[in-house]
C-alpha cells in the first residue's frame, strides 16, 4: 500500500462534530440532487422543453394534423390548441410514462444497490426517507408537467400564433381567454399526475423492482384507457385514474359542467391517499437484510402476477356497465346540434357573410350507436337534418348531413362528415387565406353525470 | 450500547437466540463466530435494520424505539460491505449521507477523505472503486458523522495487511477518544491486538464473554510448523515437554501443539545441537480458544492438531 493510499489513524476524527439533525427536509434535498444528476431525470427535462417545439415544428412544414385528438384539426390555426394536443397526448400517455421514469425507482434503487442499509443507518428515520423521497418524486413530476405547458404554450404561441382555438361548443375564443383555459387545463392535470406518481411509489416498494415501478405506471394507464372503451356505466370509469386527465375538457364548453372535474379530484386525491398510505405500510414494517434483492427465477410468481392481474381486469370489465349510462343518444344530440350550429355560423362569418347575432339553423338531429346497446361510449351515427330556406322554395330545402361520431366514456367526442356537404379540411375565407373549415371535424363534450 | 434477551428468528431458523451484549464507552469489543453464527444478523439488529422478535436494545440509555422512529444520532458503521450509488463519485456519495445527517461542510468531507487515503480519487464514480476503496470509502462515511458508538461489519475485509493494521490503529485511536467500538469478524487474527474484549457467538448464542485476557488465559493453547536439522530427534525431545505434542504431517513437516509455551522446548532442541529453520505459529492461542468455541472438537494438545490441520487448509 502506497503511502497515499494508507489509512491515517493518528489523524483520526478531526474537526468538529457534524450536525446530526436528519428531516423530510434533508432527505428531500438529497434525493432532489440525485434525481438532478441521473440522465433519465435529464433527458425527460429536455424532451419536456424541446418535444412541444419539435411538435410545432412538423407540424409547420406540412399540412396535415392530429384530427383524431380534440383540437387538433387546429393546431396549423391556433398555438393554444397546440398546447391543448400535446395535453390531451400526454394526459393518455404521457404523464404516466413520466411519472413511472422519475418515481419507479426512487426506491427500487435502493434495493438494487443494496443502500437501504447505509441510508437507514444514518440520523434520518424511515419516516424521513420515506417523506423526502416522496416529496422529492412529486416534485420533480409537477415540475416537468409545468415545464410541459410552458414549452408546448411557447412553442405554440411562438410557431403557430395566438389564433383563436375554437371550444367544444364551436365558439372562437379570445386569445386571452384562450390562455386562461389552457394554464387551469394543464393546471387541473396536476393531481392525476401525482397519483400516477403515488402508483409508481407504491409499485417501486412493493415489488422492489425499478422496472416493474418504470413500467407499471404506463401499463396501468394502458389497462385503464382499454377499460374506459367498455361498458355503458359512469361509476367506473370515474374512478379510474387515467379518466381523471381528461375532465379539463368541461372547461372548454358553452355551459361549463364541474360536476366530473370535482369528482376527479377526489379520484386523484383517493388514489394518492391509497398509494402513499400503502408504500408507508411497506416501508415501516419491512426488514432489511442489506443485502442487494436477487430474485429466484421461476414461473410460479408471474404467473400468479398474471393471472390475478387478468382476473382483476376481467371483473373491472364487468363493474364498466355499474351506474348509469353516461353516453347516451339524448346527451349526444343535445351536445352536437348547437355545436354544429355555432360552427356553420363560424363557417359562414369566416366566408365573410353576414351572420345576425344569436342566428340559429332549423336543424332536425337523431343519433344512434353503431352496436346493439344503444348507449356507451364508442361509435355512434348521427344525422343532422338541415332546413336551409331557398328562394322559392316551400317547403325549406331539407338537407341532411351525415357524422361519424367517436365518442369517449367522458362524453367528449369526435364528429367526421364526407366533404360532399361540409366541404374540405381546408377553406379559403373571405380575405382569401386558406383557413381549417369549421364543420369538416366537429368536437365536442358533454357531461355524462 | 445495551442489548439484553435478543431473538431473532427467519421462517424455521433461530438467527439469534438470547443474546446480550454491552459495549461500554471507550472500549473496542470484538464480536467474533464463524460464518452463519449471527453476527450480521446482531448488528443488523443495533441499526435497526431488523426488529427483533424478542428482547431490547438501548443506545445512550435510550431504546432504539419502533421501526419508523429509530434514531441513530450518535451510531455510525456499516452491514456486511458498504454500498454507494455507483453512478456517482464517491465525495457526492459521502456528500449526500452526510446530507441526511443534516449536512456536512466540504472542509469535513476533504478531511474524512484524506484520513482514508481518498482524496486524490474522490471524485471518480464508485463503479470505478475496488473493493478495498469502497471499504474505505464505508469508513470514511461512518467516520463523518464523529460517532459515539462506532458498529462496523467485517472491517478490515478488502484491505491489504497496511490497511488493515491501519485500520486497527484508527479503531483505538477512536476508542481513546471515547467511542465505543463493536467490530465483527469471523477471523479473530483480524481483531487479535485491537480489541479490550470479545464476545463470541456460534449458531446464534453467546458461547462466551469476557476481555482479551481472560480469553488468553483460558486459551487452550497454541500451534507451529516446525522445520529442524534433525526432525526425528525433534520429535524426540518433544516427547520429554508434556506441554507439547509434536506430530508429523503426511508430507513429512512437523506440527507442534503447545500447552503454555514453546521457549523451553526450542532451547532443548539448541542445546542437543537440533538447529531450528523456522518455527512459524499457525496458529493463535486466541486462535485456538475460538476455534474451541466454534466448533464441536475438544481442545487438547492433541485436538490442537486437528486445528493446525484446520488452519493449514485455510492458509
Amino acid at each position: 500500500m502506497s503511502a497515499t493510499h494508507a489509512l491515517r489513524p493518528g489523524e483520526a476524527v478531526p474537526g468538529p462534530a457534524p450536525r446530526q439533525h436528519g428531516g423530510v427536509w434533508h432527505v428531500y434535498r438529497a434525493e432532489r440532487r440525485k434525481l438532478a444528476t441521473q440522465l433519465s431525470t435529464r433527458l425527460l427535462a429536455l424532451f419536456c422543453v424541446v418535444g412541444p417545439f419539435a411538435f410545432a415544428g412538423v407540424l409547420k412544414i406540412q399540412t396535415g394534423s392530429p384530427a383524431d385528438t380534440l383540437f387538433g384539426v387546429w393546431v396549423h390555426q391556433s398555438g393554444f390548441a397546440l398546447s391543448l394536443v400535446v395535453l390531451s397526448f400526454c394526459g393518455a400517455w404521457g404523464f404516466p410514462v413520466l411519472a413511472g421514469v422519475l418515481a419507479g425507482d426512487i426506491f427500487a434503487s435502493e434495493d438494487r444497490y443494496g443502500t437501504w442499509k447505509m441510508v437507514l443507518t444514518r440520523s434520518s428515520t424511515r419516516r424521513d426517507l420515506f417523506g423526502g423521497k416522496l416529496l422529492a418524486a412529486m416534485t420533480f413530476s409537477v415540475g416537468l408537467l409545468v415545464l410541459l405547458a410552458v414549452s408546448s404554450l411557447a412553442a405554440g404561441l411562438l410557431l403557430v400564433g395566438d389564433g383563436s382555438v375554437v371550444d367544444l361548443s364551436g365558439r372562437a375564443l379570445s386569445p386571452g381567454h384562450s390562455l386562461v383555459l389552457v394554464v387551469v387545463a394543464w393546471l387541473l392535470n396536476v393531481l392525476p399526475m401525482l397519483a400516477f406518481t403515488s402508483l409508481a411509489v407504491l409499485l417501486s416498494i412493493a415489488t422492489r423492482n425499478g422496472i416493474v415501478g418504470v413500467v407499471g405506471p404506463a401499463l396501468v394507464a394502458l389497462v385503464m384507457q382499454l377499460l374506459l372503451l367498455v361498458g355503458s356505466g359512469v361509476w367506473l370509469h370515474l374512478l379510474l385514474a387515467s379518466s381523471t386527465f381528461q375532465d379539463w375538457y368541461a372547461l372548454f364548453t358553452a355551459h361549463p359542467f364541474f360536476g366530473p372535474l370535482i369528482v376527479a379530484c377526489i379520484v386523484s386525491a383517493i388514489w394518492i391517499a391509497a398509494c402513499v398510505g400503502g408504500s408507508w405500510l411497506l416501508i415501516r414494517r419491512r426488514d432489511y437484510a442489506g443485502t442487494p434483492v436477487s430474485r429466484r427465477p421461476g414461473w410460479v410468481v408471474p404467473v400468479r402476477v398474471a393471472v390475478g392481474s387478468a382476473a382483476l381486469v376481467a371483473l373491472l370489465a364487468i363493474a364498466s356497465n355499474w351506474g348509469p349510462a353516461g353516453d347516451t343518444a339524448a346527451k349526444l344530440k343535445a351536445s352536437l346540434e348547437p355545436t354544429f350550429n355555432n360552427l356553420t355560423l363560424l363557417q359562414q362569418r369566416e366566408l365573410g357573410r353576414t351572420v345576425a347575432p344569436g342566428a340559429k339553423l332549423n336543424v332536425l338531429t337523431s343519433c344512434s350507436r353503431r352496436a346493439s346497446t344503444p348507449k356507451g361510449p364508442g361509435d355512434w351515427i348521427c344525422t343532422l337534418d338541415v332546413f336551409i330556406p331557398q328562394p322559392g322554395a316551400v317547403p325549406f330545402n331539407q338537407t341532411p348531413v351525415t357524422y361519424d361520431v367517436s365518442l369517449q366514456s367522458n362524453g367528449c367526442y369526435k364528429a367526421e362528415s364526407p366533404p360532399t356537404f361540409v366541404g374540405q379540411q381546408t377553406m379559403k375565407d373571405a380575405d382569401g387565406n386558406q383557413v381549417v373549415n369549421p364543420l369538416f371535424v366537429v368536437y365536442g363534450c358533454f357531461n355524462p353525470l | 450500547m445495551r442489548a439484553s434477551g435478543l431473538v431473532k428468528r427467519f421462517e424455521t431458523t433461530v438467527a439469534l437466540d438470547r443474546v446480550d451484549l454491552v459495549v461500554e464507552e471507550g472500549e473496542v469489543r470484538g464480536l467474533l463466530g464463524p460464518n452463519g453464527a449471527g453476527k450480521t444478523t446482531l448488528l443488523r439488529l443495533l441499526f435497526g435494520l431488523v426488529a427483533p422478535d424478542e428482547g431490547e436494545i438501548h443506545l445512550f440509555e435510550r431504546p432504539l424505539g419502533a421501526a419508523d422512529m429509530i434514531n441513530l444520532d450518535g451510531v455510525a458503521g456499516f452491514v456486511e460491505e458498504p454500498t454507494f450509488y455507483p453512478y456517482l463519485p464517491g465525495r457526492v456519495n459521502l456528500e449526500l449521507f452526510a446530507e441526511l445527517d443534516g449536512g456536512a461542510d466540504a472542509g469535513r468531507l476533504d478531511e474524512v477523505l484524506d484520513l482514508v487515503g481518498l482524496a486524490a480519487r474522490g471524485g471518480d464514480r464508485v463503479s470505478g472503486y475496488s473493493t478495498g476503496m469502497r471499504q474505505r470509502l464505508g469508513i470514511a462515511a461512518a467516520l463523518l458523522r464523529s460517532p459515539k458508538l462506532l458498529l462496523l461489519d467485517e472491517p478490515t475485509s478488502g484491505l491489504d495487511p497496511a490497511g488493515a493494521r491501519d485500520m486497527g490503529r484508527l479503531v483505538r485511536r477512536l476508542a481513546g477518544d471515547g467511542t465505543a467500538v463493536l467490530l465483527s469478524s469471523h477471523l479473530i487474527g483480524d481483531l487479535e491486538n485491537v480489541c479490550d474484549s470479545f464476545t463470541v457467538l456460534r449458531l446464534g448464542r453467546v458461547v462466551w464473554n469476557g476481555s482479551a485476557q481472560q480469553l488468553r488465559d483460558q486459551a487452550p493453547g497454541s500451534a507451529y510448523r516446525l522445520a529442524t536439522s534433525d526432525d526425528a530427534r525433534a520429535l524426540e525431545i518433544a516427547e520429554q515437554h508434556p506441554g507439547v505434542h509434536a506430530t508429523t504431517s503426511p508430507t513429512g513437516e512437523l506440527r507442534l501443539a503447545v500447552q503454555g509455551r514453546v521457549d523451553a522446548y526450542v532451547l532443548d532442541l539448541g542445546r542437543a545441537d537440533v538447529a531450528v529453520r523456522r518455527l512459524e505459529l499457525v496458529v493463535s492461542p486466541l486462535e485456538s480458544m475460538f476455534f474451541a468455541l466454534t466448533t464441536d472438537v475438544e481442545v487438547d494438545p492433541a485436538a490442537l492438531t486437528e486445528l493446525i490441520e484446520a488452519a493449514l487448509a485455510q492458509t
